[in-house]
C-alpha cells in the first residue's frame, strides 16, 4: 500500500542544508502496522512529516508511493486532500496541535467538511460517533482544548484523526506526555481501533514495550538512515545492530529488572560523517567502519541491517562442548553436549544449580580444562591451547575464589603485571603503566605502597578487584565471569559488579557472566543459558528467560526441564 | 644464610627471621654459626697442629691444650675444630645434593606425572623400606673411604624424604587457579619454575635439608665410627673411634676429654640444627607464615 524508496529529506535553514533524512526506503501493506525507534534527534518525526508532505521548508527527494501514486510528486493542493482522507497523522503533543481558543467540536468537525465535504451536522454527528469509539462522552465537543487532560486530548485527536477514515495513521510518540494509567488506556484503545476498522500504522515511539505490543514490524533509526530493520518480536529478541541492543538496554520498561545503560557518546551532527555514523560509539567499530557508510543489506530472513560486519559479531561459539570425569571405574558425564554463543559488546549470563557444571563450561572454553569433544570457535576460528587467552586482546577468566586466583605472594603491581610479563609484552615501563591503569579501573589505590603489597594482605574484596584487574589488564574481547562475586559480601558484591558492568558498558566487551544466582544475572544480562545437568534447558533474551517474579524464578530453577 | 632469604621472601631481610626464630631457635643458631665459624677458622684458632704430637700424651685440659691431648699427644681442642669441618662439610653436602636432588625430582614428578613419575615413586617406596644402615655399611666398603663418597652414599638414601614431601605440594600447587590463569596467559615450565613453583618449594627444601643435615653429620660419626670413615681426615666420629679403641678407656679418666669434647660438638650442632629445622618447619607453613610476616 505505501511504498517509500531512496527518500532523503534536507533541511535548509541559514544556508547551511542538514540532512535530516537519507536514503529510507521501506514498505507497509494494508493492515500492517510499523514501529520506529531511536533516540531523540534521529528523523523520526521528520520521516512521518515526509511522508505526510508537511515540511514546506526542507528539500524532499526520492518517492513515497501511496497506492502507485506518488505524494512527493502531487501539487500541494491534491496532496491536502490525500491528507486526512488517506494519511492522517496523531502528534506528538496533543496541546501544541489543538488551537486553545476554538472548542474541540468545531476544531474535529473541521476536517470532515474540508475533505469529506460533510454538512455540519454530518460532520457533528460522525464526530460523535468517533468520540464514543474513543470512549469519550459527546459533551466534551463543548470543552476548550485547556480544559481537558492529556489523554483526553489524545483521545480527541485520535477520533479527529480516524473521523476521515484514513488508511494509514502514523502516530508520533502518542504516550509520551501521559501517565501510566492513560497510556495504557491510549495504547488500549489504538489496538482496538486498529483491529476494528484495518487501517495499517506507522508508530514512532521510545516506549518498547507499546512498540513490541502493537506492532508486527521494527525500523531502527539512526543519524537519518535506517539501520535495521525486521520483524519486531525478532529485532527485540536478537538485535543484529549495536545501535537497537543499546537502545533496548537503554529501556526502563522494557525489562525492569535490568540495570539501565545508555549508548556512550552523542549521535553525530547528520551528514558530519564519512563513514557509519555510529562508528564512533559502537563497541565492535573496526578501521574500515570510518570510510564508508553501510547499506541496508539482507541478513538472514526478513532482516535487513546497515553494518559492515554484517550486524553484531560473534566472538564465540561453543558447539557440542563435551566433559566427563572419571571417578574409579564410573563415568560422570559433567557437560552433555552444550552450545553456546556470545556475541560482541553483550553480557550473556550462564546460570544454573551448583553441580550444573557451569564452571567446567568455562574452564573448558577459556582451555583452562582440556575438553573430551566439542569445537569452540573465537571470532570465527578455531582455537587451540592457549591460542586465545595468551594474547592481548583475547579472552581472560576471572575465578571465583580470590584468594586462589591469585598468588598469594605476589604483590598487587606484580600479580597485575603477570600476564604482560608472560605474554612479553612492550616494555617494562609500558607494562606498569598498563597494570596502573587498570587498577585505576577497578578503583584501586596505585600508590606505591599499595602497589607493593602483598595479596594476601588484601581483603577479599580488594582481592577479587586485583583479579579482576589482572583479567582486564590484557584488554580482553571476553570476559568470563565465574561466580566472581560468590565468595563476597552482597555490598561488595553490588559495588564490584557495577564497577564492572560500568566498565565493559564503555569498553564494550562481552562478557559471560556465570552465576547460580538468577536475580544478580538479570540484573547485567543481555542473553541467558540456563544448564542444567549438563544440558542447555533454556536459552533466550534475558526478558523472555527471566522475566518473572522473583519466586518463580527460584522455585523454577531445579525444576526447569523443558528441553 | 640462603635458607633465610628464601624462607621469608615477602617481607625481606633477615632481621623479620631473626623476629619470627623462638628463643630456642635464636640460641641454636648462635650455636650453630659459632661452630661453624671455629670449623672455617680452625688453622687461625688452634695454636696445635691436628695431626702432630704437640705435647704429653693423654694430659688432661689445661691453659695449653683446653680439651687435653690423646694417646699420641695430638691437641684434642685442634682436632675437635679441624674435624668440625668434615662433619659440618658432609652435613652440608648431603643435605645440598640430597636436598636439591630430591627437590628437582620431586617437582619433575609433580609437574609432569606420568609414566617416570611412578617409577620414580616405586623407587622411592623401595627405598624408604631397605634398612640403610647395612647397604650404606656395604657401599662404604666397596667404595673406598673418602668424605665424597660418604655424602654421596648419605645422599643416596636422603634425597627421597625431600622428593615426597615437595611432589605432593607440586600436586596441589598444580592445581592451583593461579598457575591455571598463568598458564592460560601462556607461561612456560621455566616461567612458573621460577616465579611460582620454586618460591613455594623452597622453604619446604630448606626445612628438609636441615634435617637432612642433621641425619647426615650423625650418619657419618657412625660410618666413622664403624671404622668407615676417611682416615685421613678426622672427623669427629672418628676421634671417638679412636678414643674407643683405646684398650680399657672406661677404666681412666681419659674419656672425660677425650671421648666427651667430640661428643659435644656432634651434639650441640645436630641438636642446633634440629631446633633450626623445627622454627623452620613452623614458618613455612603458609598458614603460620601468613600471621608472622
Amino acid at each position: 500500500m505505501l511504498t517509500v524508496e531512496d527518500f532523503s529529506i534536507v533541511y535548509d535553514r541559514d544556508g547551511s542544508p542538514l540532512p535530516a533524512v537519507s536514503g529510507t526506503a521501506f514498505s507497509l501493506a494494508a493492515g500492517e502496522s510499523l514501529g520506529i525507534i531511536g533516540e531523540s534527534g534521529c528523523g523520526k518525526t521528520t520521516l512521518a512529516l515526509g511522508i505526510m508532505g508537511l515540511l514546506p521548508g526542507a528539500t524532499v527527494s526520492g518517492r513515497v508511493l501511496l497506492h502507485g501514486r506518488d505524494l512527493t510528486a502531487m501539487a500541494e493542493s491534491e496532496r491536502r486532500r490525500c491528507r486526512w482522507r488517506h494519511i492522517a497523522m496523531l502528534f506528538q503533543n496533543s496541546l501544541e496541535v489543538l488551537n486553545p481558543v476554538i472548542t474541540i467540536g468545531e476544531q474535529l468537525t473541521e476536517p470532515l467538511i474540508a475533505h469529506l465535504g460533510l454538512t455540519a451536522r454530518q460532520a457533528r454527528e460522525r464526530v460523535t460517533e468517533m468520540l464514543a469509539a474513543t470512549g469519550l462522552a459527546p459533551r466534551w465537543l463543548a470543552a476548550y482544548p485547556h480544559q481537558m487532560s492529556g489523554g483526553m486530548r489524545q483521545k480527541a485527536l485520535l477520533a479527529m484523526a480516524l473521523a476521515c477514515g484514513p488508511e494509514l495513521l502514523i502516530v508520533d510518540e502518542p504516550t509520551t506526555s501521559l501517565d501510566p494509567e492513560s497510556r495504557q488506556a491510549v495504547l488500549d484503545l489504538l489496538q482496538d481501533l486498529q483491529s476494528r476498522l484495518g487501517f495499517a500504522m506507522i508508530m514512532i515511539s521510545h516506549n518498547l514495550p507499546a512498540i513490541r505490543r502493537l506492532t508486527g514490524r521494527l525500523l531502527t533509526m539512526y543519524a537519518g538512515r535506517v539501520v535495521e530493520e525486521g520483524d519486531t518480536a525478532e529485532v527485540l529478541r536478537r538485535p543484529l545492530h549495536p545501535y537497537t541492543r543499546g537502545l533496548i538496554n537503554a529501556a526502563p520498561d522494557f525489562f525492569p529488572y535490568k540495570d539501565l545503560w545508555g549508548i556512550p557518546g552523542v549521535p553525530p551532527r547528520a551528514g558530519s560523517l564519512a563513514g557509519c555514523g555510529f562508528a564512533p560509539r559502537c563497541c565492535q567499530a573496526g578501521d574500515f567502519c570510518a570510510e564508508l557508510p553501510p547499506e541496508l543489506r539482507e541478513q538472514g530472513s526478513d532482516r535487513r541491517v546497515a553494518c559492515h560486519k554484517g550486524g553484531i559479531e560473534t566472538v564465540l561459539s561453543a558447539h557440542g562442548m563435551v566433559k566427563t570425569y572419571r571417578l574409579g571405574d564410573e563415568a560422570v558425564k559433567a557437560i552433555k553436549g552444550v552450545d553456546l554463543v556470545v556475541r560482541h559488546g553483550e553480557v550473556v549470563a550462564l546460570v544454573g544449580r551448583s553441580g550444573s557444571g557451569k564452571s567446567t563450561l568455562a574452564q573448558m572454553l577459556v582451555r583452562v580444562l582440556p575438553a573430551d569433544g566439542g569445537m569452540v570457535h573465537f571470532f570465527g576460528r578455531s582455537i587451540f591451547d592457549r591460542q586465545a587467552t595468551a594474547v592481548i586482546g583475547g579472552m581472560q577468566m576471572v575465578f571465583q575464589d580470590p584468594a586462589e586466583a591469585v598468588s598469594h605472594r605476589l604483590s598487587v603491581l606484580e600479580a597485575v603485571r603477570e600476564p604482560l610479563d608472560i605474554m612479553g609484552h612492550g616494555e617494562r615501563g609500558d607494562r606498569e603503566r598498563r597494570a596502573m591503569a587498570a587498577l585505576a579501573a577497578m578503583h584501586l589505590p596505585t600508590s606505591t605502597d599499595f602497589l607493593r603489597r602483598t595479596c594476601h594482605g588484601l581483603s577479599g574484596g580488594q582481592r577479587q578487584r586485583v583479579a579482576i584487574a589482572r583479567a582486564l589488564v590484557t584488554e580482553p574481547a571476553l570476559l568470563v565471569a565465574d561466580e566472581i562475586t560468590a565468595m563476597l559480601d552482597p555490598s561488595t558484591q553490588a559495588v564490584i559488579l557495577r564497577e564492572l558492568k560500568g566498565l565493559q558498558h564503555q569498553r564494550g566487551f562481552s562478557m559471560l557472566f556465570i552465576s547460580h544466582d538468577m536475580h544478580l544475572a538479570r540484573k547485567v544480562a543481555d542473553r541467558v543459558y540456563v544448564l542444567d545437568q549438563g544440558y542447555i534447558v533454556e536459552e533466550g533474551a534475558a526478558f523472555e528467560v527471566l522475566n518473572g517474579p522473583a519466586d518463580s524464578l527460584a522455585m523454577s530453577m531445579p525444576a526447569v526441564t523443558r528441553n | 644464610m640462603k635458607v633465610v632469604e628464601l624462607g621469608c621472601r615477602e617481607t625481606g631481610g633477615s632481621r623479620s627471621f631473626w623476629r619470627m626464630l623462638s628463643g630456642s631457635g635464636r640460641m641454636a643458631l648462635a650455636v650453630l654459626a659459632t661452630m661453624a665459624m671455629i670449623a672455617l677458622a680452625a688453622p687461625f684458632v688452634c695454636r696445635h697442629s691436628p695431626r702432630i704430637a704437640s705435647g704429653p700424651a693423654l694430659a688432661a685440659p689445661s691453659a695449653a691444650h683446653p680439651m687435653g691431648t690423646d694417646e699420641l699427644g695430638v691437641d684434642l681442642w685442634a682436632q675437635v675444630a679441624h674435624g668440625g669441618r668434615i662433619s659440618l662439610l658432609v652435613g652440608a653436602g648431603t643435605a645440598l645434593l640430597a636436598g636439591f636432588g630430591g627437590a628437582a625430582a620431586g617437582i619433575a614428578c609433580g609437574y609432569r606425572g606420568g609414566l617416570a613419575d611412578r617409577l620414580t615413586m616405586r623407587l622411592i617406596d623401595i627405598l624408604l623400606v631397605m634398612p640403610d644402615l647395612p647397604l650404606m655399611i656395604v657401599l662404604a666398603a666397596f667404595f673406598g673411604p673418602s668424605v665424597v663418597t660418604i655424602i654421596i652414599v648419605l645422599s643416596a638414601f636422603s634425597w627421597v624424604t625431600t622428593a615426597r614431601v615437595v611432589r605432593g605440594r607440586m600436586l596441589t600447587l598444580r592445581e592451583r587457579r593461579y598457575i591455571k590463569a598463568a598458564e592460560s596467559y601462556g607461561a612456560g615450565t621455566f616461567y612458573l619454575l621460577r616465579r611460582h613453583f620454586l618460591p613455594e618449594i623452597m622453604p619446604l627444601a630448606a626445612v628438609g635439608m636441615i634435617r637432612l643435615a642433621g641425619r647426615a653429620i650423625v650418619a657419618e660419626a657412625g660410618l666413622s665410627f664403624l671404622g668407615l670413615g676417611d682416615p685421613a681426615s678426622r672427623s669427629w666420629g672418628l676421634i671417638m673411634h679412636h678414643a674407643l679403641s683405646f684398650r680399657g678407656i672406661y677404666y681412666t679418666d681419659f674419656w672425660q676429654w677425650w671421648l666427651v669434647f667430640p661428643w659435644l660438638a656432634l651434639t650441640l650442632v645436630v641438636t642446633s640444627l634440629a631446633l633450626i629445622g623445627r622454627d623452620l618447619e613452623r614458618m613455612a607453613d603458609p598458614r603460620i607464615r601468613r600471621r608472622g610476616c
